[in-house]
């Protein structure tokens, strides 16, 4: 049987397992400024509150004291060239309550990044710079080959 | 020979009492939590060394055949691996899209997603060949054949329940009895569904001799045999005749 | 579904190859779906806006200048494609030009554009192309030879490697079952080129670097440990990792 096939449960029966869970999580960062021992999550739609502290606990091993969920409903748009109303999926969202010791920070994914592309800026002011000055010396002398010079 | 994947996982029992349990195959747990730093939260996000970089390549997806050879044990924790992954890939995609950045090969999330279908596909052909053997079935959701209420032929899932049929009251399906419904209005639907259908054939059987037409004017010197490989309903000699194929030049035929 | 006849395969397959990509991500980049039914609910049929028609060039699918020659009111009309059967020319092969002003040329086939039936030839059948001309700055632009694609049908034809003219060939199949092309002319064997099989990552499988934090290593893949039981997988995992199960379902009854 398919592994998504969930059997029903009668008093008595086995425990239902899952064996090869197929939900999915993401950290996000939290909207707005949060506790630090609180972490937001997305995940899959089909997610119950028991699931989303079973897979934290079980699979990341990370103790969770609550959980919280929220759906956030998607966005209406209208669309551009035709005019009918797209309706964006709806998000889960889960709002996971750590002990109260534990503290998490949002990395700063980008905070090297900045830096790289300040220094990529520069370098091409440089280069727009010199090419400029290249093209100035050489406007009168347009028969001459560039390499030509003293 | 490349794949993605496998870090040194064992496995470890953990149990709850709740309702269902993911029976989860992944790293050591860590009985005292200690402050500050949460390494465990830490796997959503990539290692730090990548965060920067504009691109991470990485080989290919498992394959099934790769997938067949390996024991039961393997591709759970391998399932494990896989999901932590995706989870990864996800959440760093989220923040790049928030921060306007660039995902860096976005591909990945496909090999992954792909590596995951195979694994469950494996484990579905070794559980089939199980209940083959020991029941002479596959053990997989039944499926039947029916005529549904609008006359049309459906493939029925048929659904677990806890009582027989001839008890449960409160389960109505009368078209699996009855099948096809013999009223005025289902006829007259029948009807014009055939009609819709019987126009679409038609409409592509027209296209394709166009089409055949116009390739023929384009291109007089054609393989003739893979022509009609291509485009096995059209009546090739019909279509030479047609004043539509003949191009600016002294037909050929 | 007629609904999805037209996101029928589009793309080549040797693109795919070559790309290296899962061949979903592939549809996925150069899709453009306006609006979609959302999936996996018994209530919503399987329905979807999408473009139709997508215009191939020399431009990869997943690139972002392959976007931009479809934007979404862009539509341009039909290319007619000659059916070639099985694809007879590959990245690597000497071609000699049968069209063009490079007529009678030989060259190597650098890149396959499945979509289009062509190919193009390393160096011939060039034009020039001024790029960034701008009168206000007195910029006269950079020249840049680019190559022109050819016709797999008729503007190429593989060369023969005992006689070095162009021929026809045939695909037939060895003694040990392989399927080769072999010349008409001279009837040898015209072997697929190893370049053939260089995709945009690396030049052949064997010169490809893993990525060791990522990559599962090439040994730990091709190990068997895989011995069958008289198990399900659910069984097996539980014996492993010692759940005791005693208890036997409840009947239940499938309708």
């Amino acid at each position: 049987m398919s592994t998504r096939w969930y059997p029903i449960y009668q008093r008595g029966n086995p425990q239902l397992r899952v064996f090869l869970p197929n939900f999915w999580m993401k950290l996000v960062r939290p909207r707005g400024t949060q506790l630090p021992n609180i972490v937001h999550f997305e995940c899959s739609m089909e997610m119950t509150k028991h699931d989303i502290k079973n897979y934290l606990n079980k699979i990341y091993n990370i103790p969770v004291v609550e959980v919280r969920t929220k759906i956030f409903l998607g966005k209406f748009k209208r669309d551009i060239g035709k005019g009918y109303i797209v309706k964006d999926d709806d998000i889960k969202n889960a709002i996971v309550t750590l002990p109260k010791d534990m503290k998490f920070e949002y990395p700063d994914i980008f905070e090297k990044a900045k830096d790289e592309t300040e220094e990529q800026e520069k370098a091409l002011t440089e280069a727009k710079k010199s090419f400029q000055n290249y093209i100035d010396r050489n406007k009168n002398r347009s028969d001459v080959p560039s390499w030509f010079s003293i | 020979m490349i794949s993605y994947l496998v870090r040194n996982t064992f496995a470890r029992i953990l149990r709850s009492h709740n309702a269902v349990n993911i029976v989860a195959s992944s790293a050591f747990k860590k009985d005292i939590h200690t402050t500050i730093p949460s390494y465990e939260l830490m796997e959503f996000f990539d290692s730090k060394k990548n965060w920067t970089e504009t691109s991470i390549r990485v080989g290919r997806a498992w394959k099934l055949d790769e997938l067949r050879i390996k024991s039961n044990s393997d591709l759970h924790k391998l399932w494990y691996v896989l999901l932590k992954e995706r989870n990864m890939l996800y959440t760093m995609e989220h923040e790049c899209n928030d921060k306007m950045k660039l995902f860096p090969n976005p591909e990945r999330i496909d090999k992954v997603q792909e590596s995951m279908n195979n694994i469950e596909t494996v484990v579905r052909e070794r559980n089939v060949a199980y209940y083959k053997l020991e029941t002479g079935e596959t053990g997989e959701r039944p499926v039947e054949d029916v005529v549904n209420i609008f006359g049309l032929p459906e493939k029925y899932e048929k659904s677990e329940h806890y009582l027989p049929k001839f008890m449960n009251t409160r389960w109505v399906r009368p078209y699996l009895e009855h099948g096809f419904t013999n009223s005025a209005a289902v006829k007259r639907f029948y009807r014009l569904n055939r009609e819709k259908q019987h126009n679409n054939d038609r409409k592509a059987r027209n296209r394709d001799f166009n089409h055949v037409q116009q390739l023929l004017k384009r291109f007089p010197n054609m393989d003739m045999e893979k022509l009609k490989a291509e485009y096995p309903n059209v009546d090739l000699e019909k279509a030479k005749r047609s004043k539509k194929a003949r191009g600016h030049y002294f037909p050929k035929y | 579904m007629r609904l999805y006849g037209f996101l029928a395969k589009k793309v080549g397959d040797l693109t795919i190859k070559y790309s290296n990509f899962p061949e979903s991500y592939v549809k996925r980049s150069y899709e453009q779906v306006y609006w979609k039914n959302p999936s996996n609910y018994p209530q919503y049929p399987k329905a979807q806006v999408a473009r139709k028609n997508y215009r191939f060039t020399t431009n990869r699918p997943w690139t972002s200048q392959f976007r931009m020659q479809n934007e979404r009111n862009l539509h341009r009309k039909k290319v007619f494609l000659e059916p070639v059967g099985e694809w007879p020319i590959f990245k690597g092969d000497r071609v000699e030009i049968m069209v063009g002003k490079d007529k009678g040329k030989q060259g190597i086939v650098s890149q396959v554009i499945q979509e289009r039936n062509w190919v193009i030839v390393e160096g011939l059948n060039t034009h020039i192309r001024i790029v960034g001309k701008n009168e206000k700055k007195n910029f006269p632009g950079i020249t840049i030879q680019s190559e022109a694609p050819l016709l797999v049908t008729t503007d190429v034809k593989l060369v023969d490697p005992e006689t070095l003219k162009p021929t026809e060939f045939e695909w037939r199949y060895t003694e040990e079952g392989d399927k080769v092309r072999v010349s008409m002319a001279s009837s040898r064997i015209i072997p697929i080129p190893k370049t053939a099989e260089e995709t945009m990552e690396y030049k052949s499988k064997e010169v490809y670097i893993e990525n060791l934090e990522k990559d599962t290593v090439a040994d730990a893949v091709t190990k068997v440990t895989f011995a069958p039981k008289l198990r399900t997988f659910e069984m097996d995992i539980m014996e492993e990792m010692g759940i005791k199960e005693d208890r036997v379902p409840a009947q239940s009854y499938w309708y």
